[in-house]
């Protein structure tokens, strides 16, 4: 993925439904970060956010994961260009 | 760098029991891939299975039997994402395969439960496991999954790869059990030969910290290299050992890595975890094709309205209020079918017995006190199957989800409501299911009100109070049911209110994280719901034929004895002047001022063994009451009965106030010896008892006094 595809830095929380980004910075405490990352959410991981502001749903490796709005809040994404349905693993 | 060749060996090894014994094996794996399906289907057991992540919190043991007849031991433990443990739950894990739990054989090899349909995730929690050291077998489970999300899995290509056996396996269809069955009834099994370069600069702290623990903490030499590595992707030491402490010199390693590493600004802790997805992205690739891209599941187009912000909760309050509804209107039939037979039975027995006290032991006693309470199976049987329903969809998980922002509010998060959610059947298993809560403060918080959600045995008490307030057929099921809501969301408020003092007060803490799997939704497995029902209906009759029968006896025998030298007293006097009368007369001052009399007070005290026995008590002692009038219901000898001046006992408000009190109430002994054994203190359970109580006697004072003061 080339470097200008990817646009604003904004927590996971903020991503609007149907857009695609990838975990770029895990802010929260360490044995939250651990979690998410051995889950498969760590950085570099791409994740689709299907619904939610307060609580959001994703969609990261084809499994529908539950956030809360502080653990949202704790993932920040890098947006990416709308995918494809499917393309987002 | 290369880890020690006898940690992941590269040339093929292989392995057998120490000794002639048959092996045991445990059964692990991430949180709802079918482990206990799978335990299930090898053992014959019928363990509880779910569509939710968390269901088993706790290790059962079974037998399966080897090709060759030989019994095999089966540990089947909750689910995981890490042997890294954040929860209750998942330390039970971790301590089996370590061997720390002194009650639990260490297993000689492991089955790996994997959902296909999730490889990648799913094979980080195989690569910690092949770190032990132990044969290991990976049972590829939920392959019709994975083809359903367009992927092929290939099960030859990962055998190949990892080098031990991997077998293709859908638990739910019983496809794939004998291959798995003959793999694990093989004498000697091959230890993994796929390796994993830990990162360079990880390595020396691995080899020290391994050393040191098993050197300085007796651990045999694989255990501590796993340990060694959780200890540096979890530096909360008391987390990863256990309540054993470590030694000050694996202290004294941890603490230098750490300070070293933050001097040097590096996240190694991370970097471990990433090489090992690293290692494992691969292995996916190679074993792993995608034979068409999907679009938006079937599961994601019912999400988009379950989980809508607005559509969810229509929906979720149509399915509470469905349930309400069924218990009113479907349960009818059969209660009067039941509540026929009883009374019949009771007069055959009365007629066939000539007059005395066995007659009187066995129809007022035994047949109106056990008879009472039995004729709620119904209503019980259909609050079981909405549980179930709930469970095997996976709509569990999206109620959590939905629940997530009002819980926020009071400093919870939806992964409480679980728990709760399981608490309106039965507040035992919903305190057992908070080990998936990974913060403490939260968890206890989640234990002390969960008993404050309505639960089973509080359904005969409202119906039983709902039948004396609202008597007749005539009356719409609505008005019954809106009644009986109107009981569970004074519960569910409760709930939230204490939630919220608790958070603020005994347990300060920051609103906890929550990341949670929501499991694609499946069709209801009516024949598990079925015999859960029957499961818990036989336990209903099981109670009402031990213990209910007991109390009835006893109470019946207290409520009985000494007789009145007069024998022209009334039934009345004659209770009054019983044991039980005398200790009903002695409670009567404190809870005269909620509209109660003794006669309920011998209820709210015989109660605390379980909320139902109430039910029981009043069958008793109104039974013997109202002895020459045969077959009048509960609720018509309610209607009857007075205080001394001639008012009548149970107006429509002493019904609420009852109502009130068994919502609040603490009165379930089981619930407080399961609240001692998960807090292992006696300090929240007498709290909770406290609270609970109190907050009862409170509400009801309340509610009767502003009602007497309007007149009613």
């Amino acid at each position: 993925m080339p470097a200008s595809a990817f646009s604003a830095r904004v927590q996971l929380c903020q991503l609007p439904a149907g857009a695609t980004g990838r975990v770029c910075q895990l802010t929260g405490d360490e044995s939250f970060c651990q979690r998410v990352r051995e889950m498969g959410f760590g950085e570099a991981a791409l994740v689709t956010k299907i619904s939610g502001t307060t609580t959001s749903l994703c969609l990261v490796n084809g499994t529908r994961i539950a956030l809360n709005h502080r653990a949202a809040m704790s993932i920040m994404v890098e947006t990416l260009p709308a995918l494809p349905a499917g393309k987002a693993e | 760098m290369k880890l020690p060749s006898h940690i992941t060996p590269s040339a093929r090894r292989r392995t057998g029991p120490a000794s002639d014994r048959s092996p045991v094996y445990a059964m692990v794996g991430n949180p709802n891939c079918g482990k206990t399906t799978l335990f299930n289907a090898l053992t014959g057991l019928r363990q509880k299975v779910g569509n939710y992540p968390g269901v088993t919190v706790e290790k059962k043991i079974g037998t399966a039997w080897s090709q060759h007849g030989k019994p095999i031991q089966v540990i089947d433990l909750p689910g995981a994402y890490s042997l890294a443990a954040r929860s209750p739950d998942e330390a039970v894990l971790r301590d089996v395969l370590f061997g720390r739990r002194e009650d639990t054989p260490q297993p000689d090899r492991i089955i790996c439960v994997v959902d296909a349909a999730n490889l990648e995730r799913n094979l980080y929690l195989v690569h910690q496991v092949l770190d032990l050291g132990r044969p290991v077998i990976i049972a590829l489970n939920m392959m019709d999954m994975a083809a359903a999300a367009g992927m092929k899995v290939d099960a030859a290509e990962l055998e190949g790869a990892l080098g031990i056996p991997v077998v293709a396996c859908e638990a739910v269809h019983g496809k794939g059990l004998v291959e798995l069955r003959l793999a694990m009834s093989r004498a000697e099994l091959p230890l993994a030969r796929h390796s994993w370069d830990v990162p360079v600069a990880v390595a020396p702290a691995v080899a020290e910290l391994q050393a040191s623990l098993t050197d300085h903490d007796g651990r045999p030499p694989l255990i501590a290299r796993a340990e060694a590595l959780l200890l540096l992707t979890d530096f909360d030491t008391v987390r990863v050992a256990g309540s054993k402490p470590l030694s000050g010199r694996t202290h004294g390693i941890l603490d230098h890595w750490r300070r070293r590493w933050e001097g040097e600004g590096a996240d190694w802790a991370a970097a471990l975890i990433r090489s090992r997805y690293e290692a494992i992205g691969p292995l996916c690739r190679q074993a792993v094709v995608r034979t068409r891209e999907q679009g938006p599941s079937r599961s994601d187009r019912i999400d988009a309205v379950l989980c809508h912000s607005v559509w969810g909760w229509v929906v979720f309050g149509a399915i509470m209020a469905a349930l309400f509804f069924s218990i009113f209107s479907l349960a009818e039939a059969p209660m009067n079918f039941i509540d026929g037979r009883v009374a019949a039975f009771g007069s055959w027995v009365k007629d066939a017995m000539l007059a005395g006290p066995l007659r009187d032991l066995l129809t007022d006693g035994i047949i109106g006190g056990v008879g009472s309470v039995i004729i709620f199976l119904p209503q019980i049987l259909i609050l079981f199957f909405f549980v179930g329903l709930l469970e095997s969809t996976g709509y569990m998980a999206r109620a959590a989800f939905i629940m997530d922002r009002p819980m926020s509010k009071v400093g919870l998060n939806g992964r409480s409501f679980i728990p709760l959610l399981g608490s309106y059947a039965c507040a035992i298993p919903g305190i057992m299911a908070t080990r998936t809560i990974e913060n403490a403060k939260d968890r206890l918080v989640t234990i002390l009100v969960a008993p404050l959600m309505s639960c089973s045995a509080r359904l005969p008490v409202y119906l039983l109070m709902i039948a004396t307030l609202l008597p007749g057929d005539t009356v719409p099921a609505g008005r019954k049911a809106g009644i009986m809501v109107l009981m569970y969301a004074l519960g569910t408020l409760g709930v939230f209110s204490f939630a919220w003092v608790f958070k603020r007060t005994l347990f300060k803490g920051a609103p906890p994280h929550m990341i949670m799997e929501l499991p694609p939704y499946q069709p209801p497995r009516f024949m598990e719901i079925t015999r859960h029902m029957a499961e818990r209906g036989w336990l209903f009759l099981k109670n009402a034929g031990t213990i209910i029968l007991a109390i009835s006896i006893v109470l019946w025998f207290l409520s009985t004895y000494p007789k009145l030298p007069n024998p022209d007293a009334t039934k009345t006097e004659q209770i009054a002047h019983s044991f039980a009368g005398q200790a009903g007369h002695l409670l009567e001052p404190v809870i005269k001022p909620l509209g109660f009399d003794w006669r309920i007070g011998i209820g709210l005290i015989t109660s605390f063994a379980a909320r139902e026995v109430f039910v029981n008590s009043m069958g008793v002692i109104f039974g013997i009451e109202n002895a020459e009038d045969d077959n009048v219901p509960l609720r018509d000898a309610f209607r009857r009965a007075t205080w001394p001046g001639g008012a009548p006992l149970f107006t429509p408000l002493v019904c609420l106030s009852l109502m009130v009190y068994y919502v609040f109430a603490m009165q379930c002994m089981s619930t407080v010896a399961v609240v001692k054994r998960e807090t292992n203190s006696w300090r929240w359970p007498l709290f909770q008892i406290g609270y609970m109580t109190g907050t009862a006697w409170l509400a009801c004072f309340i509610l009767y006094q502003i009602g007497r003061a309007f007149g009613y």
